[in-house]
């Protein structure tokens, strides 16, 4: 019974965040006489025409390329910039250690009409407007603060006994570190992972300033799709319901530490 | 024991210069410049005319209604929106957490809408909120439920963004639980079941309570991001209907953007700076989330 109840609260749960999916994918199969009718069908007459428009534009393509090179940099960057900082706040107390951490949480509170202006003209100055690499910086810098954040709190669980019995054993900081500390942290990381590839693979105003003609990442390439005085809902529907396959796919590449048990259990 | 010391301190330096580096460099040189812009009267339409106005932006911010409608505006839209997301991101994840068959499946489903490029997402919630062709009032149509205006009614324009921002960022609130829970020692919710406890008191004796650094994390963060919401309420009412759901960030964006006086725009962003420091700093010492447990000896 109780099993049950669970299951149907979580299928409940899945049908809630699906909907808007499944309204997206209908639309995708739509004419867009079919995707404004009145009352909204739910059987239709399906055509791939959207699709095949999508799929035989370049430009389309492109933005795909942008958003993977710029979300998988922000993602590899981000944790290999942050990781450590979270590790040496989480376990170490030194002059000034909280005020740090504050300042770095800081850095996402400032509302991002204040940056946009400052960032455009410093990118300008230092000639990477337009670039990968100026929109992975800005996307590590906007995601940094959540990365250390939780992956601070994730060490923080972490019981600190083996990581004493390895300086015990003579390793340097650096050797436990790498060896012990970031294993064991590794359900950290893939939540973390996940979600900076997330933000980042869906950032749309630093993109969009910093970026736009050269590069161009899909959420900017896609709002091209709404125009002033018409939204395009096939080719809008459908390039974002293919951008779903290689998320889904990181997602799935990533999540293996989130299943229970895997990593921590054994000797906890 | 001095030379300890100093291959200690070096490795904190190292381990946190990185990311020391990149934030300075990104960050301090745009809150500098909105600072000083607080105080002028800049504005783009005569940038050659620049004049020190020391407070007064802050001054007419304070006087003026529209600033305390679209301060409580913000307020009601973060608070509420966060409250719910943070107890079906927990509720969900504790349930997920227990389940053992499609957890992978249902894993899948649940991070969909943070997958889904928002751009798309809001756009499709626009054409379902539609009152005459949307399929939301085509539901409240065969559930005999009086079809609603949805986003263009007063009653109901900050519930359905509400709606949207929950839809959205419940995931982020569960993916950071269920990394959490992976991360929790077996041993009490096992000597618990022993003990036969219920289930009800396992989540809220162990559960919550070991998942508390996690919830407060993830509650966090989603307040700073719900604070300076901007792209779902700009997409879906534009503040409207009137200014009922004008947020602070909205607000400096009509300024900033669609008036070009970006002194007055810095100033609102630089109120919200200072609200959001203010309260994160209040409920990181009262949870103390701001210094670690315990430290290496």
């Amino acid at each position: 019974m109780k099993v049950f109840f669970r299951r149907l609260a979580l299928y409940a749960f899945a049908l809630w965040s699906f909907f808007p999916l499944y309204w997206l994918l209908n639309t995708s199969f739509k004419t867009s006489k079919d995707a404004l009718a009145r009352p909204p069908t739910f059987i239709f007459k399906p055509i791939m025409k959207n699709y095949t428009e999508v799929i035989k534009n370049n430009e389309v393509w492109g933005y795909f390329v942008d958003s993977l090179i710029v979300a998988f940099g922000t993602t590899l960057f981000g944790l290999l910039i942050g990781v450590p900082a979270a590790y040496v706040l989480a376990r170490f107390k030194f002059r000034g250690s909280a005020d740090f951490g504050f300042w770095i949480l800081s850095t996402r509170m400032t509302p991002p009409i204040a940056m946009l202006i400052p960032f455009f003209i410093m990118y300008l100055k230092l000639g990477i407007l337009d670039t990968h690499i100026g929109i992975i910086i800005a996307h590590v810098g906007l995601n940094l603060s959540i990365i250390v954040w939780l992956m601070r709190g994730f060490y923080e669980e972490i019981p600190m006994e083996i990581e004493e019995a390895s300086y015990v054993d003579g390793s340097s900081f650096f050797q436990t570190f790498y060896k012990i500390a970031v294993p064991l942290s590794m359900p950290g990381i893939s939540a973390v992972g996940i979600i900076t590839f997330l933000f980042s693979w869906n950032e749309f105003l630093f993109a969009l300033v910093l970026g736009d003609s050269v590069v161009r990442t899909s959420p900017v390439g896609l709002y091209g799709f709404v125009g002033y005085q018409k939204i395009y809902w096939g080719q809008l529907s459908a390039s974002a319901s293919l951008l779903l396959i290689p998320v889904l796919f990181f997602v799935f590449l990533f999540q293996k530490p989130l299943i229970k048990g895997l990593t921590l259990g054994s000797f906890k | 024991m001095s030379q300890f010391r100093k291959e200690k301190n070096r490795f904190i330096f190292l381990m946190l210069m990185p990311a020391t580096i990149l934030l300075v460099g990104l960050t301090l040189f745009p809150f500098i410049v909105s600072f000083i812009l607080s105080f002028t009267d800049y504005s783009l339409l005569r940038p050659g005319q620049t004049k020190f106005i020391f407070l007064n932006n802050y001054i007419e911010l304070m006087t003026t209604d529209e600033f305390w409608i679209a301060l409580r505006v913000t307020l009601v839209f973060t608070i509420l929106a966060v409250f719910i997301q943070v107890v079906l991101g927990v509720t969900f994840a504790t349930l997920l957490h227990n389940e053992n068959t499609n957890v992978s499946l249902l894993r899948t489903l649940y991070l969909l809408p943070l997958a889904i490029t928002p751009i798309a997402a809001t756009f499709t919630f626009r054409l379902m909120f539609n009152p005459s062709l949307g399929v939301l009032n085509y539901f409240m149509k065969l559930l005999g439920l009086e079809p609603q205006a949805w986003l263009a009614s007063p009653n109901t324009a900050l519930f359905s963004l509400i709606l949207v921002d929950t839809w959205q960022w419940t995931p982020f609130i569960l993916l950071i639980c269920l990394g959490g829970l992976a991360s929790l020692p077996n041993e009490p919710f096992e000597a618990a079941k022993v003990d036969g406890a219920s289930s009800w008191q396992i989540f809220t004796k162990i559960t919550v309570p070991m998942l508390y650094p996690f919830i407060g994390l993830a509650l966090l963060f989603r307040s700073i991001d719900a604070f300076k919401t901007f792209d779902i309420i700009y997409v879906l009412t534009s503040g409207g209907p009137g200014i009922l759901t004008r947020t602070l960030n909205l607000y400096a964006f009509k300024h900033g953007i669609e008036y070009l006086s970006m002194g007055y725009a810095g100033s609102i962003a630089i109120v919200m700076l200072i609200i959001t420091i203010v309260v994160a700093q209040i409920f990181l010492r009262k949870n103390k989330l701001l210094q670690p447990k315990d430290t290496l000896k």
